[in-house]
């Protein structure tokens, strides 16, 4: 590139001494560089500027500039002659200047953005203009896509109802909310307002029942735990109650000092109420399936009651008659009574015991022995085995098997199986309707139940079907008991199975984990 | 244990067992409780007279499964049953096999004592019949093969004189025969001779359903 100034101009003075600098100078800049006269053509072309239009200096040079910069008549109009005019300053007359944005057209006529600098060159006429342009398509793109990715994430928070936050630990830098977090919480903001403490805010917006479990997991996390995750409930100013999981993590400094603490809230409330509805939902069916099963054991209940009863009413008349023939005594009256009494608190046990077992609950998990589990059991099935002519035998552990179970639920299963069972020996003689129960400790570590009995069996066919829901081989069976049961387990964390018994029968058994 | 009246109770309920004693003592019963069916067939005897109370439904041995084993033994104790609600069909299994009564629990008091008064007496009247019964054929054991047979013929209502012919003897000694039988039997008329002998064959212990009265 040669500059193209008129001989006589360049070749006099100290311009001449520095035309080869001022050629390297337009070669190395990173803007492209034109001169443009006076008629608006083109004197001079950097190799940028080349680059820049994918044009050759060669193809350019003389040509107008508008080929190039459609809009720089305008440009040089409103913004150039004016203020050369006016400016009393000859170096003021550079207004056309930076963040002044127009379009480049490329040779093959696709347009980009650029950023212009124009100045005119002082002491000549007519006039010349040094013109830099600067490529400024990428950097657009990259704001453009920085602006609608941060617009994507207040958009996907809004829509995952997730906020995130940003807590700075140096003292100075104002703590950041995104407006999804601000919406979630309720809370009014007035742009460009300090937000005041964040921590502080948050905790004020926690429901008090929950505020203290807050607040010190916050501290907890100070103090160095890895991160936080919990759930809480927080009060907006409308007093609606919203769920939230909250998880954060504290950032450090190389020498281990907080630097910032950044979270997530996600608004979970429409979960919560679904798992709940679904925890309802289960707790019914399951509740259903407790009723039904009583219902079936409803014969043998009667039977139980009427026990005391018979005895009741017999005591009563058989006091009565031995007191009008005077052979009865005050001891023996007394002692009548007191017989009375104790069988009628025994009628009022066993209607205790059922309605407990069938009344709804909400499932809630205890730490609980095994055994006793299985004693309690053997309580609540004995009417029924008693009418069935059934013997219930415990094969009791030694060790201690507490596990964390809801003792109704598991009750409720182990009762299944008994019934199953006691069911299944209806056609074996009386004297081996038997059934073994038992919890042990597998080699998992779990804790293992067992229910045994020796009836009919269930054969392959059977076995195909047997946790399918609805599926029964009994004439007035839901065909639920089994399939309810094995959820019951599942949501415990264990898991139901069933063999042959070699003594003749079907074995099933349940793990539950043990508890520490 | 004994001739005299008792209530056998087996029931495995304690408190039931107790209740019915003192009732049964306020009529004037003796009693004797079982836990089981088990144990109360170790210790019957034949000579138990008075009546059984069997609870249907026990564990291990069921009322119905004492009550069959009874009957194996050639029992006549006669047997009330008592059943829970809704056990019709057992009830008519039981009273197929013999039992006097049934009642459900629980029970009005008159009620049980009137079917134990009436089970008891039947018990006592078929005793008396399976008495006289072993009495008769005990008589009918010490005749002779002669008079046996003249024994037989006299009841079919052949006359003397078709005796001696059928029997090609004397018309006087089928007389000394004759005589020699209503001696040894007891019997004040032939009428009399006649209703001893189907006392002997037949069941009088209509009501109890045991047939076979083949004790001696």
């Amino acid at each position: 590139m040669k500059l193209p100034f008129d001989k006589g101009a360049v070749t006099q003075g100290p311009l001449r001494q520095v035309q080869p600098e001022l050629e390297t100078l337009l070669d190395a800049a990173i803007d492209g560089v034109m001169i443009v006269d006076h008629k608006g053509r083109v004197r001079l072309m950097s190799h940028a500027a080349e680059m820049m239009f994918d044009r050759q200096e060669t193809d350019v040079l003389g040509n107008n500039i508008t080929l190039l910069l459609p809009e720089f008549e305008t440009l040089l109009q409103t913004h150039v002659i004016p203020v050369a005019a006016n400016g009393n300053s000859l170096r003021r007359n550079r207004s056309l200047g930076q963040h002044h944005e127009t379009t480049g057209l490329r040779s093959d006529g696709i347009p980009f953005e650029v950023e212009l600098g124009v100045g005119t060159v002082r002491g000549i006429e007519p006039s010349r203009y040094i013109v830099f342009v600067r490529d400024i398509s990428q950097r657009k793109r990259r704001d453009e896509a920085l602006r609608r990715s941060e617009a994507a994430l207040h958009t996907a928070q809004a829509l995952a109802d997730i906020g995130n936050y940003v807590i700075h630990k140096d003292g100075v830098t104002e703590d950041y909310a995104s407006p999804q977090l601000i919406r979630m919480f309720g809370w009014t903001v007035v742009s460009n307002e300090p937000f005041g403490n964040l921590t502080k805010r948050m905790l004020a917006s926690i429901h008090p029942a929950d505020r203290v479990a807050v607040a010190a997991a916050f501290d907890e996390l100070e103090l160095g735990s890895q991160n936080m995750d919990i759930n809480y409930r927080i009060i907006n100013t409308k007093i609606e109650i919203s769920y939230i999981h909250h998880l954060a993590q504290l950032i450090r400094d190389s020498q281990g000092r907080a630097v910032q603490h950044v979270g997530t809230v996600h608004d979970i409330t429409q979960k919560q109420l679904a798992d709940y509805e679904l925890q309802q939902m289960q707790n019914r069916i399951t509740h259903s399936g407790r009723v039904s099963i009583l219902g079936e054991m409803a014969t043998g209940i009667a039977h139980e009651v009427n026990q005391p009863l018979t005895a009741i009413a017999t005591y009563a008349k058989a006091c009565l008659r031995l007191l009008s023939n005077g052979d009865c005594s005050l001891e023996e009256t007394s002692a009548t009574l007191e017989q009375i009494a104790q069988q009628a608190l025994r009628a009022g046990e066993v209607i205790r015991r059922m309605r407990s077992f069938v009344r709804y609950h909400e499932a809630k998990p205890e730490l609980v022995d095994g055994n006793h589990l299985l004693e309690e059991l053997v309580q609540l099935a004995q009417t029924d085995a008693h009418y069935h002519a059934t013997q219930l035998v415990i094969e009791p552990s030694p060790q201690s098997l507490m596990v964390q179970a809801d003792q109704v639920q598991v009750q409720q299963v182990l009762l299944n199986l008994v019934r199953n069972s006691i069911d299944a020996m209806q056609d074996v003689a009386e004297s081996h309707r038997i059934i073994r129960l038992r919890a042990t400790l597998n080699n998992f570590g779990d804790v293992e139940f067992m229910v045994a009995d020796r009836g009919h069996g269930i054969t392959p066919e059977i076995a195909r079907e047997l946790f399918n829901p609805f599926y029964t081989t009994k004439v007035s069976g839901t065909g639920l008991g089994l399939s309810i049961s094995q959820s019951i387990i599942r949501a415990h964390g264990g898991k139901l199975w069933h063999d042959d018994n070699p003594e003749g029968g079907a074995r099933f058994y349940f793990t539950l984990p043990r508890a520490s | 244990m004994s001739t005299t009246a008792t209530i056998f109770i087996v029931d495995d309920d304690p408190a039931v067992q107790q209740s019915l004693r003192m009732l049964f003592r306020s009529v004037g019963y003796r009693t004797e409780v079982f836990n089981s069916g088990q144990l109360f067939l170790e210790s019957y005897g034949d000579d138990w007279a008075g009546c059984i109370v069997l609870d249907m439904r026990m564990p291990g041995m069921s009322g119905l499964e004492m009550q069959q084993q009874l009957n194996d033994r050639q029992s006549i104790l006669p047997v009330i049953f008592m059943t829970g609600h809704g056990d019709v069909p057992m009830a008519v299994e039981a009273m197929q096999g013999g039992a006097v009564d049934f009642i459900q629990k629980p029970f009005n008091d008159q009620d049980l004592i009137d079917r134990v008064i009436q089970a008891v007496n039947k018990d006592k009247s078929n005793r008396e019949a399976l008495n006289e019964q072993n009495e008769i054929r005990k008589r009918l054991q010490t005749l002779t093969a002669r008079e046996t047979e003249i024994l037989h013929m006299v009841v079919n209502g052949r006359a003397n004189k078709v005796i001696a012919e059928d029997l090609e003897l004397s018309q006087r000694t089928v007389e000394i025969h004759r005589a020699r039988v209503m001696e040894k039997m007891q019997a004040t008329s032939l009428a009399h001779l006649v209703r001893l002998v189907i006392a002997a064959d037949m069941n009088e212990l209509s009501d109890v359903g045991v047939t076979r009265l083949t004790r001696v």
